[in-house]
């Protein structure tokens, strides 16, 4: 376990600091211009003591990797025209296969290599596959540099590991990739 | 008045998917696909709700604490739900629960005994 800096104890009391205006709703009591001064004190030294405890578990590379407007909007790309997509794709396609009186479902696990290098990355990848119904990413492992994982799919349509990949994240992986290396 | 109409149809389209889901859940043939009917209902069936009632608390109650809360909700659940997912399956997977029925393939399975 590496040792927490202090780049890495302030990245991670901005983004619990911008939670707990959130969460306290001093964040609307600011735009009307009436906050809570105590409140909003009491956040800055609780962040600052959950960040020196926690920072070591939460930043693993650059800390203000994602302090960048840039990514953000990348970011809200990709949940708005990527993932929304996907995701309403596959719960159509799942739902109709649930109430399908033939029930037609082909499960199978998958081998899938993934070409992302950061490992922020690499779990946003997985847990968009795992929201999406019909795949379930089971676990990571690493073989000979390549990342791959393991996808349980309702509907195996192609054992082969390049065109399986493919058919399940094609687009998720290109949108990720434009926000993690 | 428009946008309450919004409101309805995204509230009866999360019900809607919430039913798929659970009809899934007791007509798949085993754990897994269970799970992948689940997500069904953890995914458009929250999330529906979820962005009705952020409309509705911006645009009739004009509650914007209320909006904030909902969005952080959806921001969480988002983020939480597919961790546990992934848990779960691969704690049965490793604890030994497989198909009844033949999966098709089962690559993991290989090269775990590798």
């Amino acid at each position: 376990m590496k040792k927490a800096t202090f780049p890495d104890i302030l990245s991670t009391a901005i983004l619990l600091y911008c939670f707990w205006l959130l969460i306290t709703g001093q964040l609307v009591s600011l735009c009307k211009g009436d906050p809570n001064v105590q409140v909003l004190i009491y956040g800055v030294v609780i962040s600052l003591g959950v960040a020196v405890f926690s920072s070591r578990f939460f930043i693993h590379e650059s800390p203000f990797y994602l302090y960048n407007p840039v990514k953000w909007v990348m970011m809200l790309v990709y949940v708005v025209c990527v993932f929304c997509i996907e995701l309403i794709k596959a719960n159509l396609d799942v739902a109709f296969r649930a109430l399908n009186p033939a029930l037609p479902v082909h499960p199978g696990i998958v081998k899938v290599p993934v070409d992302l290098k950061s490992e922020y990355g690499q779990s946003m990848l997985a847990n968009s596959i795992t929201l999406t119904p019909g795949t379930i990413t089971m676990d990571i492992a690493e073989e000979n540099g390549q990342t791959y994982y393991y996808i349980h799919w309702i509907n195996v349509t192609t054992q082969d590991h390049k065109a399986a990949g493919d058919a399940i994240k094609g687009r998720l992986e290109k949108g990720v990739g434009r926000i993690w290396k | 008045m428009a946008l309450l109409y919004v409101v309805y149809v995204l509230i009866g389209l999360s019900v809607f998917f919430a039913l798929a889901g659970v009809v899934g859940m007791l007509r798949m043939p085993d754990a897994f696909c269970r799970m992948q009917s689940s997500t069904n209902i953890a995914t458009l069936g929250v999330l529906g709700v979820i962005i009705g009632g952020i409309i509705y608390a911006f645009a009739f109650l004009h509650n914007g604490e209320m909006g904030v809360k909902l969005i952080v909700l959806g921001v969480f659940y988002v983020v939480t739900v597919p961790i546990s997912g992934h848990a779960i399956a691969k704690g049965a997977y490793h604890h030994g629960v497989r198909p009844e029925k033949d999966m098709v393939c089962d690559q993991y399975g290989e090269d775990l005994e590798k």
